[in-house]
């Protein structure tokens, strides 16, 4: 029993001590929330009929278009239907605002002419050799589906055209109305583009990547009518014919004015309902377009309900009020808990210093692994669960004190002490981590920040409890100190004192 | 016989919180009824998060003072009545925060980029916060829903652990702990946040983990006297006297903290975002601490002695001596105690306890033989 004791003890000692030691050293560092940072914060909430899987899409799309930006540690969080996008270091709010706010619809346009990108970076120059090839277009015209007769495009990039850039591909003259240059997004050509004929609303929405002949193509259904294949069937029309408006034959689609595949048509209509768009797809290539086309046929209307930018100093003069704060109210609370519980009180500070580590740990892994950000309400949070904590002990100390100057033996109550407190504890504590997730699970915001931490903090307090005050306390009061009578504040009851002893 | 502190300290008060609740619900129903009339009369102040508008923040100068202020306002066109203007004082210097209502976007660049000028900063030094009406009423409702989620929950999970009228007095109290709160801060006119909310919200979290704890010590005080005919009331008394001591230390260990936050964080500090938080929370506590002996228990003997196996014994309260000898002993004073004297009593709890308090269940016969 002892000895199950003492390595409980050690090794909860141990491994607190590692893993904050192993944080230190890594350097991993609790990331703080826009509050105590600085920068801008944007929630967006979907107006009107979105359905759940073109909101997921729209929260990617919005995500690559923050990344693409270079905003340190964006944190782009999808919050019940709600999203919220905090941009770090983002000082204003018209550039936050700019970022998020765009519409995001997908749209085709004739592709009139294509060229190599002359500012691709390296990184982007290196997708065309995965993603263009083959001009082969007699494989595969159609699809393996009863239905019937599919049309098929099959995207094909550099070998249809390649024109210098400087010559032909000016953005600022010479383009008749509705033209314009966009970049590819990953294969490093530029188009130059007719207007837009059609948006991504004649696909329905159940575009999926899938394996045709060995390769990935895309698959995706045409809406019935004239909103739908009507005006795809118009624009593949004019691309089949190559005429002025559409020579190379390709249909661009476009998303926030970056072509992301430009297929060649292969068909003048698509009778079948369906358009398979083929080429050297990689699988993620393939799954990626599926996403924006089942994007683009359900476009998510965002609502900005709310933006916030935090000037840092105001963030920081907050974070060191309530840190300063914190550690006050913390010592206040570890004074009084000497002064009332003497020595026993050791037990508690001790493991309040515990849970501080556990926590700090915690959090900075979280910070570095899953992006959790540490707010001011967040930092409120954990303040408050410092009662929480404490109240383990108390009622724990208080039990013992109960049975203690009934007469019992310290060595004798400490384990019948805390398995009366360890059930109380549990219970409390199950409602606590029940509102938390509650909270966690039905709220956005700062409201949810505070619920992750506060529940965070009750875990913590749990395992602290269980692993290292209910051995120290035991094992504390076997020594014999601690049976020699008022050390713990525990006098034998005035009414056992004659019979007791 | 000792001091009040002494007793209080050693848990073995005697107060007859069952006997006086009559008292207590009048103080309490007073009170609510007071706070709930200010809300009728005065309503909350809402912040910008629930009215929308637009919010800007920047460390002041000598210059911006709030007529200067209003003036910008008013050169910039904005009617400057509705403009909420609070000065926050930190370590760093003064803040100047202004509240206006919904702005245009390049209205609110203009007040932004004015503000910048008269302290001599950049634009981008100036806290900028939109807010949407929407946003507030949505946020309303997520904490509602949140809210009744919650009871639905705690109901549950306390009419498993322990029994549906405990669910039912334990909802009592937190209900009586957000009435107050709510009431106190229509009454003192406090800005209602996001942070509000979240703070309303951790108070029930708090009432209720202080309503469990003492049902857990009256649930284990039932199985403690089931052998000997004790009323429900003296279940209760007994029950709240000994975790009273436990009681009075958490709270006092959770106010200290929050306590510190009020005032270290947020009126030395000047960190204000902390203060509502801090207020909100402070007056949850205590509400939370006082509701879980005065609300929660109460209720629940009233709901038990209504009760068949409890209503015989209805109003029969132990007080005093007797209440300590219900709790040392763990038995009713024995009938020829009763009719002796008070001496005599004492005496009867001084002996009574060596064999009462360790006799342990009888230990289960050994099932294998031997």
């Amino acid at each position: 029993m002892i000895r199950r004791l003492v390595i409980t003890l050690v090794a909860t000692l141990v491994v607190i001590g590692g893993v904050f030691t192993a944080n230190l050293v890594a350097g991993y560092k609790p990331s703080l929330g826009l509050d105590l940072q600085g920068g801008a914060s944007v929630t967006l909430t979907p107006v009107g009929d979105f359905d759940d899987a073109a909101l997921t899409v729209a929260v990617e799309i919005i995500r690559q278009r923050v990344d693409s930006i270079g905003v340190a540690e964006p944190e782009i969080v999808r919050q019940g239907d709600a999203v919220v996008v905090n941009l770090p270091g983002v000082k204003d709010q018209q550039r936050a605002l700019e970022l998020v706010g765009r519409s995001g619809s997908v749209e085709m346009r004739p592709v009139i002419q294509m060229a190599e990108n002359p500012d691709a970076t390296p990184s982007t120059t290196a997708a065309p050799g995965a993603t263009t090839t083959t001009t082969g277009a007699a494989t595969s015209t159609t699809l393996a589906e009863p239905a019937g007769g599919v049309g098929s495009a099959r995207r094909v990039a550099t070998p249809v055209t390649t024109v210098p850039a400087a010559e032909n591909v000016d953005p600022n003259t010479g383009l008749p109305p509705g033209q314009t240059v966009l970049p590819g997004r990953d294969d490093g050509m530029l188009y130059l583009v007719g207007p837009a004929e059609a948006t991504g609303e004649v696909f329905s929405n159940d575009s999926s990547a899938q394996i045709d002949a060995g390769s990935w193509v895309v698959v995706a259904q045409l809406r019935k009518g004239a909103d739908g294949e009507g005006l795809w069937n118009a624009l593949a029309t004019k691309c089949y014919n190559g005429g002025a408006d559409c020579p190379t034959k390709a249909i661009a689609i476009v998303l926030d004015g970056e072509v992301i595949s430009a297929p060649v048509v292969q068909e003048p209509t698509f009778t079948g309902g369906s358009v398979q768009i083929s080429g050297s797809f990689t699988e993620r290539d393939a799954k990626d377009l599926a996403k924006i086309l089942q994007f683009g046929a359900v476009p998510v209307k965002f609502d900005i309900p709310t933006v916030q930018t935090v000037s840092a100093t105001l963030g920081s003069d907050s974070l060191r009020a309530a840190i300063i704060a914190g550690l006050i109210g913390v010592l206040l609370v570890m004074i009084f808990l000497i002064f009332y519980y003497r020595i026993m009180a050791l037990v508690a500070v001790g493991g309040l210093v515990l849970s501080g580590m556990l926590l700090w740990s915690a959090i900075s892994w979280l910070s570095k692994t899953n992006g959790l950000a540490l707010t001011l309400s967040g930092t409120a949070g954990i303040i408050i669960s410092i009662g929480v904590t404490v109240d383990t002990y108390v009622v724990f100390f208080e039990k013992l004190k109960d049975d203690v100057g009934k007469g019992r033996s310290m060595r004798n109550s400490a384990v019948r002490g805390f398995n009366s407190a360890w059930k109380t504890i549990m219970t409390a504590n199950f409602v606590s981590l029940l509102a938390a997730v509650i909270l966690w699970w039905l709220t956005v915001g700062s409201v949810r920040g505070f619920a992750f931490f506060m529940g965070l903090a009750t875990v913590v307090g749990m395992i602290i409890s269980y692993f290292y005050t209910r051995p120290a306390v035991i094992l504390l009061s076997r020594t014999k100190m601690m049976n020699k009578g008022h050390l713990f504040g525990v006098g034998v009851s005035q009414s056992n004192e004659g019979s007791g002893s | 016989m000792s001091t009040r502190a002494q007793r209080l300290y050693r848990g073995e008060t005697t107060i007859d919180f069952y006997g006086r609740r009559k008292r207590l619900f009048v103080f309490s129903g007073f009170l609510l009824v007071m706070l709930l009339g200010s809300l009728l009369v005065q309503g909350l102040n809402l912040g910008i998060d629930f009215k929308g508008g637009v919010s800007f923040e920047v460390q002041t100068n000598k210059t911006l003072t709030s007529d200067k202020a209003r003036e910008i306002l008013t050169s910039l066109e904005i009617p400057s009545e509705g403009a909420k203007i609070q000065f926050l004082t930190s370590s760093e210097g003064e803040r100047i925060r202004i509240q206006l209502g919904a702005l245009e976007e390049s209205v609110r660049l203009k007040v932004q980029t004015a503000l910048a000028d008269e302290v001599k900063l950049k634009a981008e030094d100036v806290s900028v916060a939109t807010v949407s009406s929407s946003w507030g009423r949505n946020l309303t409702q997520q904490a509602l829903i949140a809210l009744l989620v919650f009871f639905a929950f705690v109901i549950l999970f306390i009419s498993i652990r322990f029994e549906s009228r405990m669910a039912f007095s334990a909802i009592a109290a937190v209900v009586h702990d957000i009435g107050i709160s709510v009431g106190v801060y229509s009454l003192l006119q406090l800005e209602v946040t996001p942070a509000t909310v979240v703070a309303f919200l951790t108070i029930m979290g708090y009432s209720l983990y202080d309503t469990i704890v003492v049902y857990d010590k009256v649930q284990e005080n039932v199985a403690r006297f089931s052998g000997s005919k004790v009323s429900y009331g003296n279940i209760l008394n007994v029950s709240t006297n000994q975790v009273l001591m436990r009681s009075l230390n958490t709270s006092i260990s959770s106010v200290l903290p929050v306590l510190s936050l009020l005032v270290v964080g947020s009126w030395i500090l000047g960190a204000r975002a902390l203060e509502e938080f801090a207020i909100a929370l402070l007056v949850g506590l205590i509400t939370g601490a006082y509701s879980s002996i005065y609300i929660a228990v109460p209720i629940l003997g009233m709901l038990k002695e209504r009760t068949p196996v409890w209503s015989g014994m209805r109003g029969e309260l132990a007080l005093k001596d007797e209440m300590a000898h219900l709790m040392n002993v763990g038995a009713p004073v024995g009938r020829r105690a009763k009719r002796s004297s008070e001496g005599v009593v004492e005496e009867v709890g001084a002996i009574a306890p060596m064999e009462a308090i360790l006799s342990h269940p009888p230990r289960p016969r050994k099932k294998t033989r031997r």
